[in-house]
């Protein structure tokens, strides 16, 4: 089991600075865990570890928005770097090693993104004094180059861990007692309820809770498969509202 | 689209401001708006270098551009992609009549409600739907999964130049009107019922790991002998109500979030400590 070289390493970080910047415009959705980590597993050649991990993440961050600019965990690094040593330790127990760096990875990250929403404070500041000045042009650069603060507090985590770190994140995972593993895996079983109920946190649910037994018996008892429940979803929304307008007319 | 420039609302003045300066502007905004996002004044900075091309065009005075670019390097934030490009096409149309003061009071004055609405269309109502059946596929080893996701990103992000122009067209009128009218409602509505559904459904399929190996050895005397018979705690649990545990585990959460008012990282820690603690037991 060898470590990555720095050309994936460099890759990796091009790609965690491409998609915080292309997340802040024009909004792309590259900084979902599912696409990092897919992206990520097609780098290093395990696409399906890429994709489990990132939907593991995913789900966990399912409630979980940027309100007016508030700080989240960095799932899309964590889907990196988790994907990366997934990759690297392979075989069984492949999805738990990764998990087990994506998780922390991703509450660590915040750390970072909060230094890069402050640092980024310096270029409105150039900005105003290029505008008493009349320059147009320093305003521009000041606007562009507002990503950098953005991109490399990912980049350059990214780059390290994958590069330099490879060897010492190896002989992590492999100290890593049974109980931990073990224990991992229960936990990312767990963390998805993080993400429902955060959800549902922010859904009228005291007023539309028969819709949420609906689903849960047409899984539960009717075996009903996830995308004919959407489907159902579907049509009993588009229900809900003609009824509701013939009974607020008629 | 391409009627940007014939105005019905707001009807701009400017002669000099060409159709090609609006659509410019239109895409900084669109691609750049959050590039150079701040703690400070946030989005401001990005709507400011937007409204350049406008600017620019309509303020020859440079005393009077300075004037007009203070204006609009001002705190401004609110959702980017949905909701701000019709804040800022209603605004540009305004900037380019020379009404900058009106253009200042519609981008503070919706900001917040366009907020709220932007938010809740992409966190509560779309993304989580799209990223519970993104995920199930990606769970069973399909890139759709995260091409879904992908997808519907740039479906959003096709939206905006549509929301400029209905901005930019009916200028104040239209942008109010979305902002507290009842078709939103009503979308809003249908989207809930629809994501509480799903979400119903995808509770127990998604969580289906979370289960007790407890085992009970128990005697039983069965015609005079003694026979000893292993109760699994699961299969009786499947009995009463199935998916009893991954219920339990989300009224937990969701009981910590709602009425402890804990941060989404403390209920992660929590949750994380019980799975260690259930492993070791070998409840979980």
């Amino acid at each position: 089991m060898e470590g990555y070289g720095i050309g994936t390493a460099l890759v990796l970080a091009i790609w965690a600075y491409v998609s915080i910047v292309l997340v802040l415009g024009p909004g792309l959705w590259l900084g979902e865990a599912l696409v990092a980590g897919a992206v990520t597993g097609l780098v290093v050649g395990d696409v399906t570890v890429g994709l489990q991990i990132g939907a593991t993440l995913t789900l966990m961050s399912l409630g979980m928005w940027t309100y007016g600019g508030a700080t989240m965990p960095d799932f899309m690094t964590g889907a990196i770097l988790g994907t990366a040593v997934a990759a690297l330790k392979g075989g069984d127990g492949a999805l738990e090693a990764g998990l087990a760096i994506a998780i922390p990875a991703s509450i660590l990250m915040t750390q970072l993104d909060v230094l890069g929403r402050a640092v980024t404070t310096v270029f409105i500041h150039g900005a105003d004094r290029a505008l008493e000045k009349g320059s147009i042009k320093g305003i521009t650069n000041m606007h562009l180059w507002g990503q950098l603060p953005w991109g490399l507090t990912r980049a350059i985590p990214v780059f390290l861990a994958v590069w330099l770190g490879a060897g010492p994140v190896q002989a992590l995972i492999d100290s890593m007692p049974q109980w931990f593993m073990t224990g991992m895996t229960v936990t990312g079983r767990l963390l998805p309820a993080l993400g429902f109920a955060l959800l549902l946190n922010q859904l009228p649910i005291k007023k539309y809770w028969p819709f949420l037994l609906i689903g849960f018996v047409m899984w539960a008892y009717l075996k009903v498969p996830v995308t004919g429940i959407a489907i159902m979803a579907a049509a009993v929304g588009s229900l809900y509202i003609a009824l509701k307008g013939v009974r607020a007319n008629g | 689209m391409a009627s940007a420039a014939k105005s019905v609302g707001s009807t701009p003045v400017s002669d000099q401001v060409t159709k090609k300066d609006i659509q410019r502007a239109m895409w900084r905004h669109i691609i750049t708006l959050q590039w150079s996002w701040n703690y400070e004044r946030m989005q401001a900075l990005g709507w400011l270098w937007s409204m350049l091309p406008i600017l620019t065009k309509v303020h020859k005075n440079p005393e009077k551009l300075k004037e007009a670019m203070r204006r609009n390097i001002n705190f401004y934030n609110t959702n980017p992609v949905v909701g701000s490009p019709a804040i800022f096409g209603a605004a540009v149309a305004m900037e380019e009549a020379n009404n900058g003061e009106v253009a200042d009071s519609l981008k503070v004055g919706l900001m917040g409600p366009f907020a709220g609405i932007g938010d809740t269309i992409m966190a509560i109502l779309v993304r989580p739907i799209v990223a519970v059946i993104a995920a199930a596929w990606a769970m069973s080893g399909s890139v759709g999964g995260a091409w879904l996701m992908f997808l519907v990103g740039v479906a959003f992000i096709a939206t905006m130049p549509w929301q400029f122009n209905v901005g930019y067209k009916q200028g104040i009128n239209m942008v109010h009107e979305v902002a507290t009218g009842g078709k939103i409602n009503q979308i809003t509505e249908a989207a809930t019922v629809m994501g509480l559904i799903v979400i119903g459904g995808f509770v127990p399929s998604i969580m289906a790991g979370v289960k007790t190996p407890l085992k009970f050895v128990r005697t039983l005397d069965v015609q005079g002998k003694a026979t000893e018979k292993v109760v699994e705690v699961q299969a009786v649990l499947d009995q009463i109500v199935p998916f009893l545990l991954p219920v339990a585990i989300l009224g937990f959460a969701y009981w910590l979030i709602r009425s402890r008012k804990l941060s989404p990282v403390w209920v992660l820690l929590i949750l994380t400590a019980l799975a260690f603690v259930g492993s070791a037991l070998h409840l979980l």
